[in-house]
Order: structure tokens, then sequence, then C-alpha cells
């Protein structure tokens, strides 16, 4: 497959005399190929934002090598910005405006035809409500507008920065949906979302960022086969015996409240057969899979802490130095 | 010129454009209507007596300037007629003022055109002024702030041309709005001359006199409305720049000259800007310096003031718009737009 969006060691640090220097994005690379459903996940103030800009040419970067359609950027991303639909945090719009008219305007700027108008508002499902003026949208509306600002274009690529923000849950749906099928028609999306379970459902690759580095990347089953442990939720009459009789099968197992965690099991059957051969029958055994917010916040560091109130810039967290674990694309678990 | 279009759609959709036109017609109407209420068409009566006056006004000048003639070539007494008689003559030489009595001078509550239409064009152009820069440096200064300029450059993202095509439609949309206002404004006022006052003297000589007056407004505007277009492009705030313009007007203009003045700094007039605009929308502005004569005598005629002449001020303010815009292209395209 060939690359759509390449990032490589991209470097940016912001200077301001009250803050100082604050270093946003620190060697990241990202791998988008054409027709993925691309998410692209990280804790507030981890970079997100700022590599989209800088892949959009909003930010100069200070280093690194990017590309968009094959064509570096931001140097020549003029040649392929009419296929690159994008929007970066949440678009202002002109209240006094209608969603007709303000989508009319970029078309207008753009030089896509006038008549792609009222197809982007059928898209985002907001059809009969064009003619209404933006101040009376609702949150989750403007978010449509937003989404059907970047489609317009027809785009090959399209680059959404949360684009859950304000929808509600039928809302979500409809994003989800209309993602999957702009994929369908070979389009590549790139999301960046903090609504996890929602990138798990829609995205087939995903790649973390954590203090403006990767420390995961590639198929979302991959990265989560890389966290998995092995482990069941067993229950059974005589948990505490249970529990003696798979140690002394060299199983990792602890009680859970009524039931057992066992760990390390690469074979199923192996749980049931040792306490069925001891006359202990396996009422359920239940494999837990990591799911993306478990390995999010493990990457991330987000969640061990939580005692400590978290800081959007990370500060009182664990360092996600070059010591932590990176899980790579294509090569499964780094140390 | 796509975008050309899509921004100037964006510039008449601001509110506060809307707002500024609707005052510019308002101040318009409120001028017009006041100065049609004010006048009426003097019946011959009053214009026999104006004429007359301004007769004998004219007549009064020659005599006063035949006596000082006289009294300088020693054929007349040195006493008091009553009349200012200057060592100079010249001074109240008639052919040398600026302007002789004319009968619409002495005919109170009649709005004559010829007489008014250059302070009504000043007015004019001082709003225009106003109108220019604050719309200049708002229109880009909320889609800075506001990321209309961001979610543009999504669409283009070539920085300098968008940078480009909003001052150019800025600078467009400005002078289209000038000249059309210009013309309404003084069109309204040459038919209240015609139809409730008097049209005066309209010859060639007035009309091209009043379109070297409004050829260099429209430039002071176009000017004007760059100069806060850079600086709210360069602060990212339309506050920017009306910040800038009162910090200027404050710390230079008046406590400049004060310091100035304190120092005895010899003619502070020239480092201001007011300066130059006064001298390039009049032509000359002249500004008093006493150590000019200070080495005279006091045989020769010294009056004490020097001239600030339309070239070189329009040299100064040009440099000045053209160096905070080029700026303002610099600075645009390297910032990072958050």
């Amino acid at each position: 497959m060939s690359a759509v969006i390449e990032i490589e060691g991209l470097r940016k640090t912001f200077h301001s005399v009250r803050n100082g220097r604050r270093v946003a994005v620190d060697g990241f690379d990202l791998l988008v190929e054409a027709g993925q459903i691309h998410g692209f996940l990280g804790p507030n103030g981890s970079g997100k934002t700022t590599t989209l800009r800088a892949l959009l040419g909003l930010v100069r970067a200070d280093g690194g090598r990017m590309s968009v359609l094959g064509e570096p950027s931001p140097e020549l991303l003029p040649r392929v910005a009419g296929q690159v639909g994008a929007i970066v945090e949440s678009p202002q719009f002109f209240g006094n405006f209608t969603g007709h008219r303000t989508l009319r305007l970029l078309a207008r700027a753009g030089g896509v035809p006038i008549a792609r108008v009222d197809e982007a508002l059928e898209l985002v499902g907001l059809r009969d409500r064009g003619d209404e003026r933006v101040k009376g949208y609702s949150l989750g509306m403007k978010q449509r507008l937003a989404v059907a600002s970047a489609l317009l274009k027809d785009p090959r690529l399209l680059i959404l920065d949360e684009p859950a923000n304000g929808l509600d849950p039928a809302g979500i749906r409809e994003m989800r949906d209309l993602m999957r099928s702009l994929a369908a028609t070979g389009v590549t999306v790139l999301v960046s979302s903090h609504i996890l379970g929602e990138i798990q459902l829609i995205c087939d690759h995903v790649t973390i960022i954590s203090r403006g580095r990767r420390v995961a990347a590639g198929r979302v089953d991959e990265v989560l086969a890389g966290y998995d442990r092995h482990e069941f939720l067993v229950r059974v009459a005589e948990p505490g015996r249970a529990v003696e009789l798979l140690q002394a099968a060299e199983l990792t197992a602890v009680v859970d409240g009524e039931a057992l965690m066992v760990s390390g099991v690469s074979d199923p059957t192996v749980v049931s057969r040792v306490l069925g051969e001891q006359g202990l029958w396996v009422g359920e055994l239940t494999p837990l899979r990591p799911d993306l917010e478990s390995v999010f916040l493990e990457l991330t560091g987000a969640y061990e802490h939580s005692s400590v109130p978290r800081q959007v810039d990370g500060s009182g967290l664990p360092h996600a130095d070059q010591g932590e674990a990176v899980i790579n694309l294509d090569r499964g678990v780094d140390a | 010129m796509n975008l050309v279009r899509a921004e100037i759609e964006r510039l008449s959709a601001r509110r506060f454009v809307q707002l500024m036109v609707v005052l510019l017609a308002l101040a318009f109407a409120i001028t017009a209507a006041t100065t049609l209420a004010g006048s009426h068409k003097p019946n011959a009566d009053e214009l026999n007596s104006a004429r007359a006056q301004a007769s004998q006004a004219r007549q009064s000048m020659e005599v006063s300037y035949q006596e000082c003639l006289a009294r300088q070539s020693g054929s007349l007494p040195p006493q008091d007629t009553g009349r200012y008689l200057p060592a100079d003559c010249s001074e109240i030489d008639p052919i040398r003022q600026e302007k002789l009595p004319i009968a619409a001078d002495y005919l109170p509550g009649v709005f004559t055109f010829a007489q008014q239409a250059r302070p009504l064009l000043y007015f004019l152009i001082a709003f225009l002024v106003l109108f220019g820069f604050l719309v200049g440096a708002s229109y880009i200064g909320a889609d800075l702030n506001s990321g209309g300029v961001v979610n543009l450059l999504l669409w283009r993202p070539r920085r300098l041309t968008v940078l480009a095509a909003k001052l150019g439609t800025l600078l467009g949309a400005v002078l289209v709005l000038s000249l059309l206002a210009s013309v309404a404004y003084l069109a309204t006022f040459w038919v209240i001359g015609q139809t409730a006052g008097l049209p005066g003297r309209l010859d060639g000589d007035f009309w091209s006199s009043l379109a070297a007056v409004h050829g260099r407004g429209m430039v002071l505007v176009l000017l004007t409305s760059a100069l806060g277009f850079a600086i709210a492009t360069m602060g990212r705030h339309t506050s920017a720049a009306l910040g800038a313009a009162a910090a200027y007007a404050v710390v230079w203009e008046l406590g400049g000259r004060l310091v100035m003045e304190i120092i005895d700094a010899r003619r502070p007039d020239q480092l201001m800007l007011s300066s130059h605009i006064g001298a390039w929308l009049t032509g000359e502005a002249r500004f008093w310096d006493p150590q000019i004569c200070a080495g005279n005598a006091g045989n020769d005629y010294c009056d004490s003031f020097y001239s600030l002449t339309w070239g070189p001020s329009l040299l100064v303010l040009l440099v000045l718009t053209g160096g905070l815009t080029a700026a303002a292209f610099a600075v645009f395209r390297r910032r990072d737009l958050l």
C-alpha cells in the first residue's frame, strides 16, 4: 500500500516569554497508508494537534520530514491541498452566515463546484438545517458543519481532529458510519479522538502519542495483542483451593473477589482440565482481552497516578522516555 | 479570483463593516439634513445686498493697500487712519490674497456649495480614514483570532497569497466604497446648493482643486486601511492596531511633542505623522520655527514659518505604511497559527 501521510522525526518546540521553552513534539513518526481509517490518540497536550497543524502547514516544524499524498509538506502541500479535507480542533464560522452560505464561501475560495455544498450537507445530516444561521446551531451541529467543510472537496485524504466533539450518541454513530462509508469508497481517514471506544470500533490502525513521541503504532488488533497478558476470569465453587491447584500446575492465579484471575494462560483448556481432574467444575471461563482504553492509559501513564490530579502537559506523570516499552507498527513490542 | 470573490463576501458580511457603513450613512444624512434645514435660496434683495457688501469689502482692501504703499513711499503723513498697515505692504495686497470677499460671505443662512465643498470633503475623508483603519484592523484581526484564517489556509495553503488577497480585497472594497460615498456626498450637497442655497462659482479651477483634495484623501484612506491591517496582522488582534494608534497619539504626538518643547528641540512638528498627513492632504502645511528669524536684523520681512510639502510627506507616509505592511507579510509567513 502507498503511504498517504508520512512523518519522520517531527520536532517542534514552542518558545514564549511567559512559559519559556516547551517541547511539543519530539522526534515523532507517523505512517498512514491508503485506505486506512487511522486513529491518532494521545492525552491532552501530548502533541496531537501540533502534529496535525505542522502536517498542514499551520505550524512551522523545527525538524523532521513530512509528506502528504506523496508531496513534501508544507513546501508542496498546495499541490495536493485540493485532495485533502481537514478540520483541526473546532473551526469557527461566522455566526450570522447560514450553514449553506458558510460552505458556499469555502467552496468558492477553494474552486470547488457550488453543487458540492448540498452533497456535503446531506452527508453530515444537515440538509434540512443548512439555511439556518450558524449561531443557532448546537455544538454538535457546528461540528457536523466542520466535517462538511472538510468533505466539500471530495477528498482522497480526510484529517479529522476530534470530530466527535459535542456530538450526541446518535451523532457519534452517524459519524462512525460516515467514516466507514468514506473509507469504503477509498478515502483515507486520519482521525484523532479521545473517545477510545470509538477509535477501537472504527479504526483499523492506530498511532498513540505521549509527550510528543510515538509510543505505539500499528494495526489495532496487533497493538492490543502486544498488551494481552493472556488473563482469564474463572468462577469455581472453592476459589481458594482452585488457586492452590493452579499454582501447583505452574499457573499464575490469584483470588479476585468471588472469582479467580489466572494469567499467562496460552491454552484455556489447561485451566478446566487441572480443576476438573480434582473435582472442581468451572462455572465461567472468560478471556480478559485488553481494550484500547487500557492500553492507552498504560502507555501514556494517565491512570497509574490517579490519586494525583493529572496535569494537561503530563507533569506529575511517569515520563514516557526512551526506556519505556514502545510498540512498533510491524515489530510488535520493543523494549 | 475565486479567493478574492470569497473575501469580498466575507468582508461585506462582517457586522462591524455593516455598522460602519450605517454610521457613515447616518453621519451623511444628519449633515445633509441640518445643512438643508439651515439654508434657504436667497432672494434678489439679499443677493444685491451681499454683492454690494462684498464689493465694498474689496474696495476697502484696495484702499488699505494703496494707503500702505503711499505711507511707505512717504507721500502720506504717518497719521492713524484706524487701518492695519503692515511694514510689508505685500501682506495686504488684494491680488496676493488667497481669497477675496465674495457675495456668499455676506449671505448668512445660505449654503454655498463652492465655499463649503472643501471642508465637507475633509470631514468625509476623516470619516473614511477612520473607517479604513478600523475595518482594516478588524477584518484580519478577527479572522486571525477566530480561526477563520486557519480555515482558509486549509483550503489554500499559500499564506502570502491568502494575506495578499485579503489586503487587496480590503483596499479595493474601501476604495470603491469611498468613491461611491464621495460621489453621493458631494452630489447631495451640490443639489442642496442648487435648490436651497447657492452653487457658487463652480469653474474648472474649483473642480480641479476639489479633485486634487479628493484624490489625496483617497490615497490617505488606502494608506490608513493598509496600516490598520498590517498592525493587526502583526499583533494578531484588532486591538493591537487600536492600541498602537492610541499609544502613538498619546506617547508621541502628545508626550513627545511636550518633551521636545521643553528641551527646545527644533521643528518638532516635522517629526509628527499628523503634520505629514496635513501636508499631504492640503498640499502644504506651515509650522512656526522661531529660529528661522533669529539672525534677522529686522530690516527684511521674516514670518518664522517653514513648510512641509506634499511630496516629502507622501514619502514618509508611504515608507511607514510600506514598511509595516512588508513586516506584516514577513511575520505572517513564518508564524505558527495556533
